[in-house]
């Protein structure tokens, strides 16, 4: 193709390397952290590499807090529970705006936007006492509840815009032969919609994972029910910080993740311009 | 059995009024079809009939039923869509069960149903194929499929050969009328080609502007025509148009003065009064024929196609009447030259001032 000339390339990939070096760098340095003796971290000068570095942080984890494994599967399962009752709402109400009119559609919908902007840390103290009346406070429910309220409006904006390209016709034609709504929704809409569904369900599981250590540590007090991000703050006494051990528990932490990312990638670039030519 | 009944069908979408005061009698087992320009309302008014849309006001009868208010499937109607509208993730095998499916018929007799349909289609080879792997007629034939397997009453088409190439939009105008013989049941098709209304329609309702134009036979439209944009509308190449000073009625018809012809009498019907003023006359360019003498109407010839078994010939007469003539294959004329036409005074329309066309006495038998 040679759509760029060679000076474009080459702003483009430096570009990229500064953008990436932002991003990418930290976790670098996490992951030399995780590998170096505690006692090599406040070594002057700093030195990138040395003999002494190991894995062993990584076996220590395990021992210095007992309950990591329990709070990673906490983690995976908050954000995998908050996807799926954030999409259960968004699936019908994403197809209601994408094909019905009605009154205040375009009021509710800028609503949503306008939700977006309050940050969930504002409504903590709401939220609370909201909880506390319907008796979630430290429970699993806590977490997942508001964490999947917060998440509907930006889902319900992404599907909408994604549902909105499945031709009419083909509900229409459905429509004509019989079909209900949902019988519709199940068997023409949904199976077209696999690929915005994964970009809604990964952007949607991403903010869940995100969001879960503010409502963690307002909301619960249990310890059985702590996500990684609230747990590893075990790793943090009242002397010291055992930074390799936090390092090392955070890499571990992201594994899953890294990997269901790893697996859907595919689709969430497919997804992404999917629609974008006409097929 | 399915005859289709209008009745006086509104329809508006807002303020803007699209169909005005809709009135169709559609016999049972008769190929309709509806042809317009783009926005007259033929689109719109197929979707009523299918119960896509409702009618700001009239009535709908299948039958003798009142369906105004009934769900598609109710009325007995199925609907070939212009995109196709097949679903992607399912292969055509599922795309053609997918009413059958909705219906909850037992497994068996899908298969039996489905293997029917694709037989008549010529589909049996393709039944695994998804959507994306097909041409775009055996997409079309998928598409028809799926109407015929639940055996409807009427069958509604929205411009099912539009989005295909010139030859097979040829081959398949053949197939969907042998479909038609095979099926026997009541058609409405909507087109915007004037082609596929005179090929395949018992009877065609042009429609402009959201009001019926004419409702007759293929033959009827184009050798009475009711009105001018209906003249101009049927028929290929369209119809020649030019304003002319009238002389005088009689019992026999009006004179008009052509340019270099002079008086010409043509039998139409008419009553004396209509006589004074400008009138316009049509004449097709397949009624035009080269001028043995001096006499005849001069067009400029700009450009020339010629076809082989045919000459078109289009140019300009008398000032700007933009004229075409469909002459014979090796007839002698060049760009740039001014020729002579003269056609039978019979093969003459003549509209009056409201564009409304004066009932020709002399047409071929072939109308009846």
């Amino acid at each position: 193709m040679g759509k760029y000339t060679l000076l474009q390339k080459t702003g483009l990939y430096l570009a990229m390397t500064v953008f990436m070096t932002f991003i990418l760098l930290p976790f670098l340095e996490m992951f030399m952290a995780s590998l170096r003796p505690l006692e090599h971290l406040f070594r002057s000068p700093y030195q990138f590499w040395s003999n002494d570095m190991s894995f062993q942080a990584y076996f220590d984890i395990w021992n210095t807090v007992p309950m990591l494994a329990r709070y990673i599967f906490n983690s995976v399962f908050l954000a995998s529970v908050t996807t799926a009752l954030c999409l259960s709402f968004v699936i019908p109400a994403a197809y209601a705006y994408a094909r019905f009119h009605f009154k205040g559609k375009s009021v509710t919908l800028g609503l949503f936007l306008a939700v977006n902007m309050f940050a969930g840390a504002v409504l903590l103290i709401p939220l609370y006492k909201l909880l506390r009346s319907m008796g979630l406070l430290n429970t699993y429910a806590a977490m997942f509840v508001p964490g999947a309220a917060f998440l509907v409006p930006t889902g319900i904006w992404l599907l909408k815009s994604y549902l909105e390209k499945i031709p009419i016709e083909l509900e229409e034609s459905a429509w004509i032969d019989g079909a209900s709504r949902i019988y519709i929704l199940r068997k023409v809409v949904i199976p077209l919609a696999v690929p915005g569904l994964i970009v809604v369900g990964v952007a949607t599981f991403i903010g869940a994972y995100a969001q879960q250590f503010l409502f963690a540590i307002t909301f619960n007090q249990k310890r059985e029910f702590m996500p990684l991000p609230a747990g590893i703050f075990e790793f943090v006494g009242y002397q010291s910080v055992i930074w390799n051990q936090l390092m090392a528990a955070s890499i571990v932490g992201i594994i899953p993740v890294l990997l269901i990312f790893l697996f859907l990638q595919r689709y969430l670039v497919e997804g992404l311009t999917k629609g974008a030519l006409k097929g | 059995m399915a005859t289709v009944s209008l009745k006086s069908i509104i329809k508006k979408f807002d303020e803007t009024q699209v169909l005005y005061d809709i009135n169709l009698d559609i016999v049972d087992k008769e190929f309709i079809v509806f042809v317009g320009p783009s926005g007259c309302g033929k689109t719109t008014l197929l979707r009523i009939i299918a119960g896509l849309e409702e009618a700001t006001n009239g009535e709908i009868e299948i039958d003798g039923v009142n369906v105004s208010s009934a769900h598609p499937i109710e009325r007995g109607i199925s609907m070939v869509f212009q995109s196709y509208a097949l679903y992607p993730h399912l292969n055509v095998f599922e795309n053609i069960a997918f009413p059958l499916r909705v219906a909850k018929l037992p497994k068996l007799e899908i298969e039996k149903l489905v293997m029917r349909a694709a037989e008549t289609l010529q589909l049996t080879d393709r039944l695994k194929f998804k959507p994306g792997q097909l041409s775009g007629g055996q997409r079309q034939r998928v598409a028809i499929g799926r109407s015929i397997v639940r055996n409807p009453k009427v069958f509604l088409f929205d411009e099912p050969l539009s989005n295909l190439d010139a030859a097979l939009r040829g081959e398949m105008r053949v197939e969907l009328a042998k479909l038609r013989k095979s099926l026997d049941a009541t058609m409405i098709y909507v087109t915007h080609d004037q082609v596929e209304a005179m090929t395949m329609a018992d009877r065609i309702v042009v429609l402009s502007e959201g009001k019926v134009e004419q409702f007759g036979t293929p033959m009827e439209l184009y050798h009475r025509p009711k009105t001018k944009f209906v003249a101009g509308f049927i028929g290929h190449p369209k119809m020649n148009f030019l304003k002319v000073p009238s002389l005088s009625a009689n019992s026999k018809g009006i004179s008009v003065e052509l340019p270099e012809i002079g008086e010409q009498l043509l039998p139409v019907e008419t009553s004396a009064k209509e006589i004074s003023g400008d009138l316009e006359i049509g004449i097709r360019p397949e009624d035009l024929k080269l001028s043995k003498t001096a006499k005849g109407l001069p067009m400029k010839v700009e450009v020339m196609e010629r076809l082989g078994s045919s000459t078109l010939v289009y140019g300009s007469v008398s000032l700007n009447h933009k004229f075409c003539a469909l002459l014979k294959g090796d007839a002698l004329v060049g760009e740039g030259e001014t020729i002579k036409l003269v056609a039978s005074p019979s093969s003459f329309h003549v509209f009056d001032s409201n564009g409304d066309a004066m009932r020709r006495r002399e047409v071929p038998e072939v109308i009846n």
